[in-house]
């Protein structure tokens, strides 16, 4: 059974954010390979998204999505409230073109003309659960 | 525990009867285990479901600690 508390701030997340990734580390220095494969592919499409570092609350976070989405593995990428997937799922869909789809932007192979900081990717501010 | 590549495969085809299923150690270790399934059962589900679907099928193997990642390539057949 989820924390009740850690399970509501989630789902408000969920909702606040309308593209959201809940990864092992973070977009600068993800942890793991999985994470690191859909932080390339966000960074791909160009596209703002909050970034959650799972790895201090794994377990009770683990058990939140478990009951949210009935997903229990990291990463984890939510478009407008909805889980997507994970790592094979947004590389899927990326590669059909449905991501961008589903993420409502144009998918540029040209995306070098982004204007990101020092090719930094877009994307706000680190999200921290307490 | 060993990773019984098999087992797994019987386990998703039972859940999925008719799919064709096959299961890979990616790095020979048990540690990166590839599932590539094929089934009819897929057909209008989200690529979300479709993957719940597998997952659920060998959750005994990763709630008893046997397997820990599971990539999974899904394709609707039929």
């Amino acid at each position: 059974m989820a924390d009740p508390e850690l399970k509501s701030k989630v789902e408000e997340l969920i909702t606040a954010n309308p593209v959201l990734l809940f990864m092992k580390g973070t977009p600068e220095a993800p942890s793991c390979g999985f994470s690191m494969r859909v932080v390339q592919v966000l960074d791909q499409v160009d596209v703002e998204y909050g970034a959650i570092d799972v790895l201090p609350a794994l377990q009770p976070l683990r058990e939140v999505t478990a009951e949210i989405s009935d997903w229990q593995t990291f990463p984890q990428l939510y478009v407008n409230g909805e889980l997507i997937g994970g790592a094979d799922i947004v590389e899927e869909m990326f590669e059909s073109g449905e991501l961008a789809e589903a993420l409502g932007v144009e998918q540029s192979q040209a995306s070098t003309a982004a204007p990101t900081a020092e090719g930094l990717p877009a994307q706000s501010p680190p999200l921290q659960i307490e | 525990m060993a990773v019984d590549l098999a087992e797994l495969k019987g386990m998703i085809e039972a859940a999925l009867p008719g799919a064709s299923v096959e299961v890979f150690d990616e790095d020979g270790g048990g540690q990166h285990l590839r599932a590539v399934v094929a089934a009819a059962q897929f057909e209008g589900l989200s690529r979300i479901d479709q993957h719940r679907l597998v997952k659920a099928a060998v959750k005994t193997r990763f709630d008893d600690g046997t397997i820990h990642a599971l990539s999974v390539k899904t394709s609707v057949t039929g």
